[in-house]
């Protein structure tokens, strides 16, 4: 098990490599540069910029000391839109935010989800069955951008009892409309998830077996069916969390919450290259990371697989 | 008073292409130490039966009727009676030992959880206890193999796992549904040997469902054959099958390979089993049956004692069958064909 996840760990670094050259060469493909404006820069000034962040450099060049710096000092550059930030700082400031918003939303969509899933598989074709299975339709249909303006009608507008937008770690009243408005489609997904999935795990021969135990009905779910019952969500959750923690573009505009999922989007608009090699890179890595997750999680669970 | 009596029992399941009318009627009964095996082919409703006994219907199936278990009603029951009973009283084991245990536990949590339930004994007394039964039923190295996963036994192993894991409470009757369907001849032997074995050693009843007449003939004392949900024949192992009185039996122990006859065709009932959403309003046999007469698939034959301790359900008279005449009727129709 400790010779896989090094072995894992080691083919990351080549991964991350080729992640870093990919985006690096589309990047420079895409027309434009950080640079370019409506009306043109001078063309002297236009090569002092270039050569101040080493543009006028070949493609290569740039790459190999981009990867250089972050190797040797961990340094993504400074942002090419905002001279007087580096996206060490842009990422260091950004991150917790939508780190918190983002694992606490997390936290909410699973339980949730994961709850409504079991008791709608368990009261199968009963009404609590369509309750569920009628929320979480009502919650897939709500994407957090129709979510959040109605949270914002309701919670700040009319009852006044939420701040319609900003951020305040030590306030979590400013945290309750992002994490509402980001968990709920997701939570509708691992519910749907969960109940096919438990539905099948209780139709198998080994939860008879467990019932001809004269086992009670709330002990043969827990002891027996719900481990297997969550193989499927978990590979669903592993990617899903890294999306859920590196922030939504549009939680971050609709609450001003400043996280890195606006910084994402824009830097893509503005050109702004180190910033967006710097978010690529930090989803690229989470993203390796909790794929190492869940193949762990399935180890565990499933003692069939063994690394 | 017999251990189990089973008293009009139908069996239904609602699907989308209707109710299908799995389990008809059926009354057997099985005393203290006896065994009982249930024959039919796949689809007579011989595993429903079964699970209606133990009340593992699949949720879209209905049973009525009664069902006594040492003279208390058990079909039906709310769970905590029948919790009470499952694995204590009765104990099952079932057809496919690859996927009846369960896959991400240990063999001896799986166990010892049936002994921490029902006998409120410790982890640790438990997986003791378990230990000696899977020694009882020679499992080798029983001490180091409970720690294992279900994955890491053999097929033959973990049927006996499953025996083991049924006896552990000393059930008084023993449900086997197809215990040795899904394995290779040779450990089939073994596991029905083993079971004759445990069965004497610790004097409990047994049901045996199975399609293999050979196996019932091994090891069973009284026989019920099972067709379209309903009982056609029952009878004591050595007459029915020295002398079976049902056309059905009578195809079932044709179609058996003689290893002592010459030969190079298999003999087949003709035909297939009948669709149950549409039970036939007559025997269900008729279409295959050569012996079938006119009525016969109009009205149903119901189950007479013809002999003691035996009876049938069928309207070709008796010493037609036994005797294998073939009713006139069928050979002048053929006949009559340009």
């Amino acid at each position: 098990m400790f010779a896989y996840i090094m072995r894992r760990l080691a083919v990351a670094v080549p991964t991350l490599l080729l992640l870093i050259v990919i985006s690096f060469v589309l990047m420079h493909l895409a027309p434009g540069g950080p640079f370019s404006q409506e009306r043109e820069l001078p063309a002297r000034v236009l090569a002092n910029l270039n050569a101040k962040y080493g543009l006028d450099e070949p493609l290569w060049r740039q790459i190999v000391n981009y990867v250089y710096s972050i190797v040797i000092h961990f340094d993504f550059g400074p942002s090419f839109v905002y001279p007087d930030r580096t996206v060490n700082e842009l990422l260091a400031d950004g991150f917790p935010v939508t780190l918190t918003y983002g694992s606490l939303a997390f936290l909410a969509a699973v339980l949730v989800g994961v709850g409504l899933g079991v008791v709608a598989a368990i009261r199968h074709n009963s009404w609590l069955d369509y309750l569920a299975v009628g929320i979480s339709i009502g919650a897939q249909v709500l994407p957090n951008f129709v979510m959040a303006p109605i949270l914002v009608l309701f919670f700040t507008l009319t009852w006044r009892i939420l701040p319609g937008g900003g951020w305040s770690f030590s306030d979590p009243s400013f945290w309750i409309m992002p994490v509402i408005a980001l968990a709920t489609s997701y939570m509708a997904s691992i519910a749907r998830i969960t109940r096919s999935s438990m539905l099948e795990v209780l139709g198998s021969n080994h939860i008879r077996t467990a019932r001809a135990k004269g086992m009670p009905e709330h002990r043969v779910i827990l002891r027996h069916a719900l481990k297997p019952a969550m193989l499927p969500v978990i590979s669903y959750l592993g990617p899903v969390f890294v999306s859920m923690i590196t922030g939504s573009v549009v939680i971050d505009i609709y609450f001003s919450t400043g996280g890195i999922g606006k910084a994402f989007v824009e830097s893509a608009l503005n050109r702004d290259y180190a910033v967006m090699m710097g978010v690529t890179i930090l989803i690229g890595a989470l993203t390796i990371l909790f794929n190492l997750v869940v193949d762990i999680l399935y180890a565990w669970i499933d003692p069939k697989i063994r690394y | 008073m017999a251990l189990l009596d089973i008293n009009d029992l139908s069996v239904s399941f609602r699907t989308n292409d209707g109710v299908v009318q799995a389990v008809n009627n059926v009354s057997l009964s099985v005393d203290q130490g006896e065994t009982l095996g249930v024959v039919g082919e796949s689809g007579s409703g011989k595993s429903q039966l079964s699970f209606a006994i133990m009340g593992l219907l699949a949720r879209n199936g209905q049973a009525t009727g009664s069902v006594r278990f040492d003279g208390q009603e058990i079909l039906n029951a709310p769970p905590k009676i029948l919790n009470r009973i499952r694995a204590e009283k009765i104990a099952m084991i079932f057809q496919d030992p690859m996927t009846s245990l369960n896959p991400y536990m240990r063999v001896s949590d799986q166990m010892a959880e049936v002994l921490t339930l029902h006998k409120g004994m410790s982890r640790s007394k438990a997986v003791t206890e378990s230990v000696r039964m899977l020694d009882a039923v020679k499992i080798p190295d029983a001490k180091g193999r409970v720690r294992l996963y279900p994955h890491e036994f053999s097929g033959g192993m973990r049927q006996r796992v499953m025996i083991a894991m049924a006896l552990l409470c000393r059930p008084s009757l023993l449900i086997a549904d197809e215990p040795t369907t899904a394995l290779d001849v040779t450990v089939q032997a073994q596991i029905m040997t083993l079971l004759a074995e445990l069965r004497r050693e610790f004097g409990m009843a047994m049901i045996l469902i199975t399609h293999d007449l050979g196996v019932v003939a091994g090891s069973c004392e009284r026989v019920a054959v099972m067709y379209g949900g309903r009982i056609r024949e029952t009878g004591p192992v050595g007459p029915l099958f020295e002398a079976p009185a049902h056309p059905y039996t009578q195809g079932l122990l044709g179609a058996i390979p003689r290893i002592d006859q010459e030969g190079d065709e298999l003999s087949a009932i003709p035909g297939s089993p009948p669709n149950m959403t549409r039970p036939p309003a007559g025997c269900a046999f008729e279409p295959r049956c050569p012996y079938r007469r006119e009525d016969c698939a109009c009205q149903r034959p119901m189950l007479d004692a013809f002999a003691p301790a035996r009876a049938r359900a069928c309207f070709a008279p008796l010493d037609d069958v036994l005797q294998r005449r073939l009713p006139q009727a069928q050979t002048t129709m053929q006949g009559g064909q340009p």
